[in-house]
Parts: C-alpha cells; structure tokens; sequence
C-alpha cells in the first residue's frame, strides 16, 4: 500500500505499525481499520475490514467443509499434521526472533520465561497471567526508562 | 452440542472477545487459550479435530488466522463462524480505531515507549506458549515435535525462508510417512 498505491506515506505506515504493535488483535485487523481510517473515514474503517474478512471466511468455510467430506481418511491426518508442525515452527521462530529483536534484557527475559511457564506449560488461563505480567513488564520498562 | 444452539453462540462469543483483547502481538497469542478453551473446557473438538482445524486455518489465506471461523463452523454451523470471527476481530478492530483517535497526544511518551517495551517479552512468551499448546494437543506425538524443533531451527537461521514450501514439505513428509 505505501509501495504501489501510495495511500498513505512511509512514515505514518511506520506511525500504524507502532500503533497496532501496543494494541491487541489480529495485525492485519488492526492495520487495515487504521489505514481505512485514513482514507475514509469511520466508514473506510469499516469497509477495509470487511473486504479483508469476508473473503477468507468464505474460503475457510470451504475447505471445513472439503475437510468434513474428508477427514476421516488417516493420510489426510497426517498431511494435516505435517501442515501444523511447519506453522508451529513458524510461530515459535516469531516468537523467538522478536524476543530476540526486542533486546530484553534479563528482567524482559524473566517476564518471557514466566508467560511461557504459566501460560504454555502450567497451562494456567491466560487472563489472569497476563493481567499479572503486564502491569509488572510496564513498570520495570518504565523504570529502566525513567533512569538516565 | 449438549446446549441448544442459541446457548452455543452465546459461549462462543464469551470464549473469543477476551481472548481478542488479549491478543498482543497478532493472534498467535491466544493460540494456547483457545486450544485449551476447545478441546478442555468446552470439549467442542476432540485434539485430533482441533490439530486438524489449526492446521486449515493455517493452510488457508486471512488474517493471522480464521481458525476462529473454523472452531464456530465446527460447533454451530455458519452462525457459529459468523459469531466466532466477529468476536475475535471486531473488539480488536474497535480498540485501535478509539487508539488512533487519541494516540497522536501520547506518541513518543515515556509511557509509550515502556508499554512498548513492556508487552514485547509477554507477546514473545504468548508465541511460544501458543507453539507448545498445539504441539501438546497434536496426536502425531514425537515426529510433531520434531519436525516443528526443525523448521523453528531453520527459520532462525535462514528467515527469508518462505513460509507456503514449508507447509507443502510437511504434509508431503508426514503424508508419505503414514503411506509407507
């Protein structure tokens, strides 16, 4: 978008990806309700997200249903397994290089290690976890901040 | 489904608005909550039912991911996928949309440098707690684990690796595996 149809400038993409980087929800989501914000307004927002939605939510109720007519064949399990260790490679080399690229320090990286235990391993529910980290991992990065 | 169907939507709706709020750094996040929340407390997947939707939703293109869709089809037909997807992205969709109407007053903060900086080990730890929830529900076992340490290894050391050859050379591998 800031390449090809020049909507929206370099620095107010990078201005959106800030933005959507402190707030929860999908990234594409969050990105597309502010550059359709942008460019028209509340209604552009809404627009935006439906055009990014609507398309793939057609498409995953036909492969559910592809997948009703034919998952009970093994193979298709195993494919379907071989599918889901590759993503969740992907997810936990995203997980790691941004860990990484975030430069956390050891306090950071304590915070990490214990979301990682409560959440992945513990298998505590999330929300009560993360209400308890957050504000901690705020406040130790704006103490780091505050000190010269 | 042991409830009717109106009682189906309305959990489905309790389950994925939280859990959009709670999303920080895209999706991924949630992925251990809602393989726990599924297949533990709902029981609306079996774990072989659930790797196989984590999967699709995957293999499909969207946004992070319809997985989301997927679990709402699954549980309540189309209503439920309505359902499911409005309440994973449109509370999310909202929050940045009030954000970005106050946001220009705060950017460049303190505070906005250490909320940044603050979330970014959490979201990391969501990642990786998410990886490990799909690995921990997936009957494939060992091999899984494996192949899943594997391609996590190869995309640290080479990450312009492109994520879709990835996906096809899994399911090939494990395709022809369980043929042999």
């Amino acid at each position: 978008m800031v390449l090809r149809r020049h909507w929206v400038d370099d620095q107010s993409f990078l201005a959106m990806m800030g933005l959507s980087q402190v707030f929860p929800g999908a990234n594409g989501v969050k990105l597309t309700v502010l550059i359709g914000l942008r460019l028209h307004g509340p209604a552009g927002a809404a627009v935006a997200l439906f055009g990014l939605l609507s398309g793939p939510f057609m498409i995953v109720l036909a492969i559910g249903t592809l997948y009703a007519g034919i998952g009970q064949h093994s193979i298709v399990h195993a494919m379907l397994d071989g599918v889901a260790a590759a993503v969740i490679g992907l997810t936990l080399a995203t997980g790691l290089r941004s860990l990484a690229r975030s430069k956390p320090g050891p306090l950071g990286l304590a915070i990490a290690v214990a979301t990682v235990a409560g959440v992945g391993v513990l298998r505590w529910p999330m929300l009560p976890v993360v209400a308890t980290l957050v504000p901690v991992s705020i406040g130790l990065a704006l103490a780091k901040a505050r000190r010269p | 489904m042991r409830d009717g169907i109106g009682d189906t939507l309305i959990a489905l709706a309790v389950m994925f608005v939280p859990l959009s709020l709670l999303s920080f750094g895209g999706s991924n996040a949630v992925l251990a909550d809602i393989a726990q929340q599924t297949i533990g407390v709902h029981h609306w997947t079996s774990e072989r039912q659930f790797a196989d939707l984590f999967a699709l939703s995957r293999a499909a293109p969207g946004p992070g991911s319809m997985l989301a869709a997927l679990i709402g089809w699954k549980v309540a037909g189309i209503a439920g996928a309505l359902v499911a997807t409005l309440a994973f992205y449109l509370p999310g969709a909202l929050l940045i949309y009030g954000a970005a109407q106050v946001w220009d007053r705060w950017r460049g903060s303190l505070w906005h440098t250490a909320i940044e900086r603050g979330l970014a080990p959490v979201a990391a730890g969501l990642f990786l707690s998410g990886g490990i929830a799909v690995l921990r529900a997936s009957p494939a076992g060992w091999p899984e684990w494996l192949a899943a340490a594997v391609t996590t290894a190869a995309l640290l050391r080479w990450p312009r690796l492109h994520p879709v050859p990835l996906l096809l050379g899994g399911a090939a591998l494990f395709g022809l595996l369980a043929a042999a």
